[in-house]
C-alpha cells in the first residue's frame, strides 16, 4: 500500500493490506507461528502409544493417553520397534483367508495369530497377485487366497501368474462346456442342462444303478426335437443368480435361451444353446422391454421379478423382466453407474459457478450463495436405480469435480488445493493447475482507485475454524490502525468472532483486512468536500471488500448453509479520523 | 307286535353298524398313530426333537440378534474405539488421531475376530440349549451322555456355521451317537467382511475408498461411503435383497478446518 500525501486539508486514510507485500509478510508471519506452536507442541506432547486408552494401537499422541499397561515413548511411531508397521498375512492354518493386511503393526498381527512381514504396503510375494480361474469365475487374489476359494467352492486351484491384470483376469474366465444330458428316468427319456463334467458325474451314478445310458450332448438344449426327451418348450422364464438375463425354462425345468417373445415358437431357437452377442436386442441393456430379456448390468438393466408399480411394462411371457436401473433425480433421469456433483441447501457449490478470469469487477463465484460455511461438496450415486449421497471432506478440504462423455457424467471427491494461494505472487504460478487450485484476480481500481495490484485467492474458499473459541487472543493481531494523518479511516477487519477462533480462520481472513485513505478537503468557506478514494466510504465498496474476504474461506459477512446471515456482522467497518494536515 | 319285533330289530342293526363304525375308526387311529408315531410324540411333546433340530431352534434367534449386532458395530460387540453413528458404536478398523497420516490396521484379522465375538456371545446360549435339550430327553426317557469338548464358529460363504463338538450318546433300549451338532445360520457375512478387508487395504495406503469399483463387482451389494466432520469415514455394506448391512469405521488422511 503506498500513501499519497499532496498536500491536502484533510484525509481519510486508507489502507489496504491485501496489498501483497504486506500479505505476504503476514502470512508468514502466521505460519511462522502456527508452526512453531505446533512444534511445540509436537515436541512437548507427542508420544508413541502403542495402545491408547481408548484402545486404538499405534498412536502419536499426547502422553495422558497412552495406555498405561503398553509401551509409551516420547517419539514417532515410526522411529519404535513396538510399533513397527509392516503386513499382516492370514495365511496360517488350513483355513487361511489367504488376504494380505498393510500397516500392521506387528504386535496387533501377532496377536491376531496372523504371520507378520516388515513390508508395510505388502510388497512380498506371498502377497502378489494373480489370476484365480474357479469355472465360470475369476479373482484377482494372492495364491494362498486362490487355494482358499477353490476349496470353499470345492474346485480345483488354478493359479495363473502369467496374467498380470484383473480386467485380463476376469476376461480369461470362461464358462464350462454346457450341453443337454440326455438319460432315462422312470422310463421316461429325460433331460438336464449341465456341463459335460456334471453329465459324466451322473452317469457313473446311474450307470451303477441301472443299465440306463447317459449321453452328453454339447451346445444343445433339453428342449431340442432331435433328443426326444420329454422336456419341451414352455412360455415360463426365470432369473439366475449371478447372470443379468430373463432365461426361458423348458417343461422340464431346465435354462434355455434368452427370453426373446420372437422365437417362442421357433424351434431352432429352442434346439442350440445361443450366444448372447447373437440374441435379441445384443448391446443394448432392453430395460422395460416387454420381448427381450437381454439385460445388461453394465448397460443400466438386469432380470428381476416384473412388478406393476416398478415396471413400464409387463412381458409379453413370464413373469420376468429388465429392470431399468436408472434413477430420477430432482426432475432429471441419470443412468446406472452415473456419478455426479451437487452442493447441500441453498448453496450451488459447483466448480462451474467459478467463472474462468477473475477480471475487475467480474463475480467470481457468488459469495452470497456459493461456498458458504457450514456447506461441503458432494458427490451423488447412482446404482440399481437408487441416488446415494458420498460427503466430500468436510471443511471443502476436499471439492466435487465433473466429467460427461457422450452424456454419462463421472464426478468425483478431489482434495481441494487452497493452501498456498495467498503465498503466490505471480499470476503463472497462481494459475498452475497442476499443483494448486487458485484463482488469480485483479484488484487494481477494483478498490477505491488506489493502487492495490493483483491477488492470488483459493478458487474454492475452504471452510475454517472460526467456532472453536478459546478465550485467548488471536495468533496474529488485527493490523494496527497506519497513518498519522488521518482524519477518518475506513477499515474492513475480519470478523469479530474470528478473534477467538482456534483454528486458522483468523490468520487466514486477517490478510483480507484493508484500510482505504480517503482525502478530504476543506472548503474556504467551511465545510469539507472529499477528494480522493470518495468509494471507501459506499456500501459498494464495502460489499466488494466483504466479498473478497469470502473467497478466502469463511471470512466476511456470510451466510449459514441453510442461507440465514450471520448475526454477528462479520465485517466491522471502522471509521477514524485523521491527522488534518493543514493544521 | 309284528311292527314293534321289526323296530327292535332295526334298532340292533343300528346299534351293530355303529359299533362296527367305531371300531373301524379306533383302527384307523391306532394305525395312523403306529404310522406317524415319532412326529406324533414330538408334536405332544412325548419325543424331544432331534438334537440338531433342538439346538438349532433353540439358538437361531439369538444367534442372528448377535450377528446383526456385530455387523452394525463394525465385528466388535464391545469395542472401545468406535465412532458413534446413528445410535450404532462402529469400530475403526483402522485408525490414525493424526491429520494427514494413513491409518494404522486395527483388526487385521477382521474374520477371525468376528468370529471370536460370535463364539465368545454364544457361550451362555449354548449351555442353556444344551442343558435344555439333555434335559428333555431326560423327562422322555432317555439315558443321556453329554461331552462338552469344543465349539468352533466359521463364517462361510453364504452362511455362518457354529460347529459344536459335543459328543452325545441318547439310549432308550438302542443307543444313537451323535459326533458333532451343527447350527447354521444363512448370512452373507462373510461376503462382506472380505469386501471390508479390500477397503480398509485402500484406507491404509491411500486414505481413501472408491465405492463404485465395488458395487461394480459385486451388484447385490450396496457400498456407501459417508465422510464425517471429524476426518471419520463410515462405510456401510448393505445386501440389496435382504437388507443385511455390515458397517464400519475408518479415520485416515484427515483433514482438518482451514490450515
Amino acid at each position: 500500500m503506498r500513501n499519497k500525501k499532496d498536500g491536502i486539508l484533510s484525509k481519510i486514510k486508507v489502507e489496504q493490506i491485501t496489498n501483497r507485500k504486506i500479505m505476504l509478510a503476514i502470512l508468514i508471519m502466521a505460519i511462522s507461528i502456527l508452526t512453531s506452536i505446533s512444534l511445540i507442541s509436537s515436541v512437548s506432547l507427542s508420544y508413541c502409544c502403542e495402545k491408547t486408552t481408548d484402545g486404538a494401537w499405534c498412536q502419536n499422541t499426547q502422553l495422558e493417553k497412552c495406555n498405561p499397561a503398553f509401551s509409551k515413548a516420547p517419539t514417532s511411531c515410526d522411529a519404535t520397534s513396538y510399533c513397527k508397521m509392516g503386513c499382516c498375512l492370514d495365511m496360517k492354518g488350513e483355513n487361511a483367508e489367504g488376504t494380505c493386511m498393510e500397516n500392521t503393526p506387528q504386535k496387533v498381527c501377532e496377536n491376531s495369530e496372523g504371520v507378520w512381514a516388515d513390508n508395510a504396503k505388502c510388497e512380498v510375494p506371498q502377497c502378489s497377485l494373480g489370476c484365480c480361474l474357479m469355472s465360470e469365475q475369476a479373482a484377482f487374489v494372492t495364491q494362498s487366497r486362490c487355494k482358499r476359494l477353490s476349496s470353499l467352492y470345492g474346485l480345483e486351484t488354478n493359479f495363473r501368474i502369467d496374467i498380470a491384470d484383473e480386467v485380463s483376469c476376469i476376461v480369461s474366465a470362461r464358462a464350462d462346456v454346457r450341453g443337454a444330458c440326455v438319460f432315462e428316468k422312470e422310463f421316461e427319456k429325460t433331460c438336464k442342462m449341465t456341463t459335460q463334467k456334471e453329465c459324466q458325474d451322473m452317469g457313473a451314478l446311474l450307470t451303477s444303478n441301472s443299465s440306463s445310458a447317459v449321453k452328453f450332448y454339447e451346445g444343445f438344449l433339453c428342449s431340442a426335437e432331435s433328443l426326444g426327451t420329454n422336456c419341451g418348450p414352455s412360455e415360463k422364464t426365470t432369473c439366475v443368480e449371478g447372470k443379468d438375463e430373463v432365461y426361458f425354462l423348458d417343461t422340464c425345468g431346465n435354462l434355455a435361451n434368452i427370453y426373446d417373445a420372437s422365437k417362442i415358437k421357433d424351434k431352432n431357437y429352442w434346439r442350440e444353446i445361443i450366444q448372447k452377442s447373437d440374441s435379441c436386442g445384443a448391446g443394448s441393456g432392453n430395460e422395460n422391454s416387454a420381448t427381450c430379456g437381454s439385460c445388461d448390468y453394465f448397460l443400466g438393466s438386469t432380470c428381476k421379478k416384473y412388478k406393476a408399480g416398478e415396471d413400464k411394462v409387463k412381458p409379453n411371457y413370464g413373469d420376468n423382466i429388465c429392470r431399468d436401473l436408472s434413477c430420477k433425480w430432482k426432475g432429471k433421469t441419470y443412468s446406472h453407474g452415473e456419478t455426479w456433483c451437487e452442493g447441500e441447501g441453498t448453496s450451488k457449490i459447483t466448480p462451474e459457478s467459478v467463472p474462468e478470469n477473475g477480471a475487475e469487477g467480474a463475480v467470481l463465484g457468488n459469495p452470497k450463495a456459493d461456498n458458504l460455511p457450514g456447506t461441503r461438496y458432494f458427490r451423488l450415486v447412482c446404482y440399481d436405480g437408487e441416488v446415494t449421497l458420498e460427503p466430500c471432506a468436510d471443511f471443502r478440504q476436499e471439492i466435487c469435480i465433473q466429467d460427461e462423455l457422450n452424456g454419462f457424467k463421472a464426478a468425483a471427491c478431489r482434495v481441494n488445493r487452497w493452501q498456498d494461494c495467498l503465498a503466490q505472487d505471480d499470476e503463472l504460478d497462481c494459475g498452475n493447475t497442476d499443483k494448486r487450485d487458485c484463482k488469480w484476480i485483479a484488484l487494481k481500481g477494483s478498490i477505491a482507485g488506489i493502487d492495490a495490484e493483483e491477488a492470488c485467492i483459493p478458487k474454492y474458499a475452504p471452510g475454517l475454524d472460526f467456532y472453536t473459541i478459546v478465550g485467548s487472543t488471536a495468533a496474529v493481531a488485527p493490523q494496527p490502525f497506519q497513518g498519522t494523518q488521518a482524519q477518518q479511516s475506513v477499515q474492513a477487519n475480519a470478523p469479530a468472532q474470528m478473534v477467538q477462533g482456534q483454528g486458522s480462520a483468523e490468520s487466514i481472513c486477517g490478510t483480507a483486512n484493508v484500510q482505504c485513505i480517503v482525502e478530504y478537503e476543506k472548503g474556504l468557506t467551511g465545510g469539507e468536500k472529499c477528494k480522493k478514494n470518495c468509494e471507501c466510504e459506499t456500501d459498494v465498496w464495502k460489499n466488494k471488500m466483504n466479498n473478497l474476504c469470502s473467497f478466502l474461506g469463511d471470512c466476511g459477512v456470510g451466510m449459514n448453509y441453510k442461507g440465514i446471515a450471520g448475526s454477528l456482522g462479520g465485517v466491522e467497518v471502522k471509521i477514524e479520523k485523521g491527522v488534518d494536515e493543514g493544521e | 307286535m309284528q311292527k314293534r319285533g321289526e323296530e327292535r330289530e332295526f334298532g340292533k342293526r343300528g346299534q351293530i353298524t355303529l359299533f362296527v363304525i367305531i371300531a373301524i375308526i379306533i383302527v384307523a387311529i391306532v394305525i395312523l398313530i403306529y404310522m406317524f408315531y415319532p412326529k406324533i410324540a414330538t408334536m405332544i411333546g412325548i419325543t424331544p426333537k432331534s438334537p440338531q433340530v433342538s439346538i438349532q431352534d433353540c439358538m437361531e434367534d439369538e444367534l442372528g440378534k448377535i450377528v446383526e449386532q456385530l455387523s452394525l458395530q463394525g465385528g466388535s460387540l464391545n469395542s472401545s474405539n468406535y465412532y458413534a453413528y446413528e445410535g450404532n458404536k462402529l469400530e475403526y478398523l483402522c485408525y490414525t488421531e493424526e491429520f494427514y497420516k494413513q491409518c494404522v490396521m486395527q483388526q487385521p484379522m477382521l474374520k477371525q475376530h468376528i468370529e471370536g465375538e460370535i463364539s465368545g456371545a454364544i457361550r451362555e446360549k449354548s449351555k442353556e440349549c444344551f442343558g435344555k435339550m439333555k434335559s428333555d430327553y431326560e423327562r422322555a426317557g432317555y439315558d443321556v451322555n453329554l461331552q462338552q469338548k469344543n465349539m468352533t464358529v466359521e463364517l462361510l460363504p453364504k452362511r455362518i456355521i457354529i460347529n459344536f463338538n459335543y459328543p452325545l450318546t441318547l439310549t432308550k433300549g438302542a443307543s444313537k451317537r451323535y459326533d458333532h451338532i451343527d447350527v447354521i445360520l444363512k448370512n452373507n457375512l462373510y461376503e462382506m467382511v472380505i469386501i471390508a478387508t479390500s477397503i480398509l487395504n485402500w484406507e491404509a495406503r491411500y486414505g481413501d475408498a472408491e465405492t463404485t469399483a465395488y458395487m461394480n463387482y459385486y451388484p447385490e451389494l450396496k457400498v456407501e461411503k459417508k465422510k464425517q466432520t471429524d476426518g471419520t469415514t463410515v462405510y456401510i455394506l448393505t445386501e440389496r435383497d435382504t437388507k443385511n448391512k455390515f458397517q464400519f469405521a475408518s479415520r485416515s488422511m484427515a483433514w482438518p478446518a482451514g490450515l
